[in-house]
């Protein structure tokens, strides 16, 4: 095969086997690789839809996709697949650095781990040397003390894909953390790692990866990359100033979630901005594999916060920032550097210490029950907060399941920011219409990277849309979701969706795998891959009621700043989203959209 | 007087974060104003066949003028104006 490896690793921790087995070819050209072909894996091999996401039943997948460790444009990515604990959806976890090529350099397109090891284990992959090694000493260190003892255990040029303490004692919201600071971090992958046992994934591959025609793929990447090259984002913004860079233009539309999304403008929102880390912490900028635009950040605190580390990105520096009304960016920092030592991902744990500082503000939670002063604010607390649910020490241990099951266990569910259990990220949905509808639609629930309506409502990109406005938002959403979903399992970068689309990833597509893809084909594949994730949340219960965000979005008017007297208009765009989608009036897709599709209900 | 607000690579040309300006009818005549105070690498950057560039994004209290008008989006007095060159993150 071309692009794809044509390879599967089976392993069974239960009773210790490996397997190799050739890759389902069909279901590759259909559902792509990374975040659709491995929900096909899923769903096809698990078939108990109902299993808890903490079982052994649970599979767990690390799928890269077929432009994966190719020259494609931004071709570093891979994602890590299983059943969400935090949710209950399928989660499909996206993350960059250099584990997803190494993967692919090893010859492989995806590993299933099945079951759960008797005893903390790890496993090492060189190239077709499968194996599964003890991990006893590494249970219980952080991501970056992992990483670096099983380099020396292995090989320097591995890669290293782990969990850290969060991972291993079941934060719901725990990452995968690849290359020490690149997260597939969201819906708690990291959790079911730990569930098995499972403490890293070592992959050192020699082989490469082979293209249908080289020349017509090196021409479509150039032609793609001069494109990247021309653009204002891509080489412009991104590189300068990291993905931070929206911190300004959020807050001055009004849009910049504060103090639990209480309102959409933070007063202090500069202090946490890119440009303010670019003058201050940023040692320099860095870029994942087969990356122009290099948006990473390096970075270095100091004073009480000290520390070095990646980040923090822009959803990190709100959460830990204007969401918790905090403009210390060095606090904010320090708590991305936590994170990605514990394990843990930034935006749930920043919304969900957001959420208890509302609680406590309004003495639903007291300092006996805390530990300590939880005022929006609060820099030290968030901070040891952060270290707190790492460890499930203390009130950690609450803070561990996410804001939703805290604020439901204290009474008061319509304080978790969240769209079907997972809490949205960093754009109020009352000042980007758009964007609303993109969280209570979500199939892996509040999420930005499943349809990111922002880059039309604010950035202007690839056209500009009013962001008040509620025309047309339906069917811009769907062509963005069906877009994203077939560039996260090309194994290409979503960012570079800022500068090119499915023109540009049939045409890299095409070359690299043999196999002929339009720009159609290219939208009904992810178009296939949202249905499909639909049918499994249709499978395990959840229904149109779940299509929603917080009471508070769509009820309670922006009090302060540009957006001030907004309110979302979901429930006013869902029907017409239905429609766009080929669903029923219940949000059911229908038997002529499956058909289309080539998909049965599960 | 109406309060300008510059970011990301802008703040590179005019070297500061924000400057205030007083009353004037919309947001071209004041990048007109203003390219006078900050010179030809402004003037670039901000302005395009005698009205606002499209390399920029402006909004006046919040509203990018794209959905206002454009460069004839009004202004009275107490107005913000923010200034952005083409960004994207997430």
């Amino acid at each position: 095969m071309y692009g794809w490896t044509g390879k599967v690793l089976r392993v069974n921790l239960t009773d210790g086997t490996t397997r190799k087995e050739p890759l389902r070819v069909k279901d590759a050209e259909a559902f792509i690789g990374a975040r659709g072909l491995g929900s096909k894996y899923w769903i096809d091999d698990v078939k108990d839809l109902s299993v808890d996401p903490l079982s052994p039943g649970n599979n767990l997948l690390f799928v890269t996709g077929p432009l994966t460790g190719t020259m494609a444009t931004s071709g570093g990515r891979y994602e890590v697949v299983c059943k969400a604990p935090l949710t209950g959806t399928l989660a499909a976890s996206n993350s960059g650095g250099y584990f997803g090529p190494e993967l692919k350099y090893a010859g492989y397109d995806l590993i299933v781990f099945e079951g759960k090891a008797p005893k903390p284990v790890y496993l090492y992959v060189y190239n077709d040397t499968v194996e599964i090694r003890d991990a006893s000493a590494l249970w219980g260190k952080n991501t970056h003390e992992t990483t670096d003892a099983i380099l020396a255990a292995t090989d320097p040029d591995a890669k290293v894909s782990c969990i850290g303490p969060a991972g291993e004692k079941g934060v719901l919201f725990a990452a995968v953390i690849n290359d020490k600071h690149r997260a597939a971090g969201r819906s708690g992958v990291g959790a079911v790692m730990g569930s098995k046992n499972l403490k890293a994934v070592a992959v050192r591959g020699t082989k490469g990866v082979k293209v249908a025609d080289t020349a017509a793929f090196l021409k479509a990447v150039g032609e793609a990359r001069e494109k990247l090259a021309a653009n204002p984002v891509t080489s412009g913004g991104l590189p300068a100033f990291g993905t931070n860079v929206l911190v300004n233009i959020l807050n001055q539309a009004g849009g910049l979630p504060t103090r639990n999304f209480q309102t959409g403008h933070f007063e202090e929102a500069d202090a946490i901005s890119g440009e303010t880390l670019s003058a201050t912490l940023l040692v320099t900028k860095k870029g994942c594999a087969g990356c122009t635009s290099a948006c990473g950040r390096v970075s270095r605190t100091t004073g009480k916060f000290a520390g070095s580390g990646e980040g923090p990105e822009y959803e990190t520096a709100w959460s830990f920032g204007a969401d918790c009304g905090i403009s210390d960016l060095s606090a904010a920092t320090k708590a991305n550097f936590l994170c990605n030592e514990l394990g843990i991902d930034t935006i749930t744990m920043g919304s969900t210490i957001a959420c208890a500082m509302e609680m406590f503000e309004k003495g639903i939670l007291t300092e006996s029950e805390t530990g300590m002063d939880l005022s929006f604010g609060n820099a030290d607390s968030m901070v040891e907060m952060v270290k707190k649910t790492g460890l499930r020490e203390g009130f950690g241990d609450k803070l561990a399941m996410g804001s939703w099951r805290l604020a439901t266990e204290l009474g008061h569910p319509e304080l978790s920011m969240t769209a079907k259990k997972q809490e949205m990220p960093a754009y109020d949905p009352r000042a980007l219409q758009g964007m609303g509808l993109e969280y209570a639609t979500s199939n892996r629930g509040g999420c930005h990277v499943r349809g990111y309506l922002t880059s039309p409502e604010i950035l202007g990109l690839p056209q500009k849309l009013d962001p008040d406005s509620i025309v047309e938002k339906p069917g811009w959403l769907k062509a963005f979701q069906d877009l994203t979903g077939s560039f996260d399992s090309s194994g290409v970068c979503l960012f570079t969706t800022f500068a090119i689309g499915a023109d540009e990833l049939a045409a890299q597509m095409t070359t690299a795998t043999g196999v002929p893809y339009t720009a159609d084909s290219i939208m009904k594949a992810g178009d296939r891959i949202w249905n499909l994730e639909r049918l499994f949340n249709l499978a395990v219960g959840f229904t149109k009621a779940d299509d929603t965000i917080p009471p508070r979005l769509l009820n309670e008017p922006i009090p302060t700043g540009p957006a001030k007297g907004k309110v979302s208009r979901v429930p006013e765009m869902l029907p017409g989203y239905y429609e766009a989608r080929g669903w029923d009036e219940s949000g059911i897709p229908t038997d002529a959209k499956l058909e289309e599709l080539g998909l049965a209900r599960l | 007087m109406i309060r300008i607000l510059f970011f990301a690579t802008i703040r590179d040309l005019t070297r500061e974060k924000e400057t205030s300006a007083p009353p004037c009818p919309n947001v071209r005549d004041l990048f007109l104003g203003l390219s006078a105070i900050y010179g030809e690498a402004f003037r670039r950057e901000a302005l395009e066949d005698g009205d606002v560039s499209g390399r920029v994004i402006v909004m006046v209290n919040g509203r990018a003028i794209a959905h206002t008008g454009g460069g004839k989006t009004p202004l009275s007095d107490g107005d913000t104006v923010a200034v952005f060159p083409i960004i994207g993150g997430g």
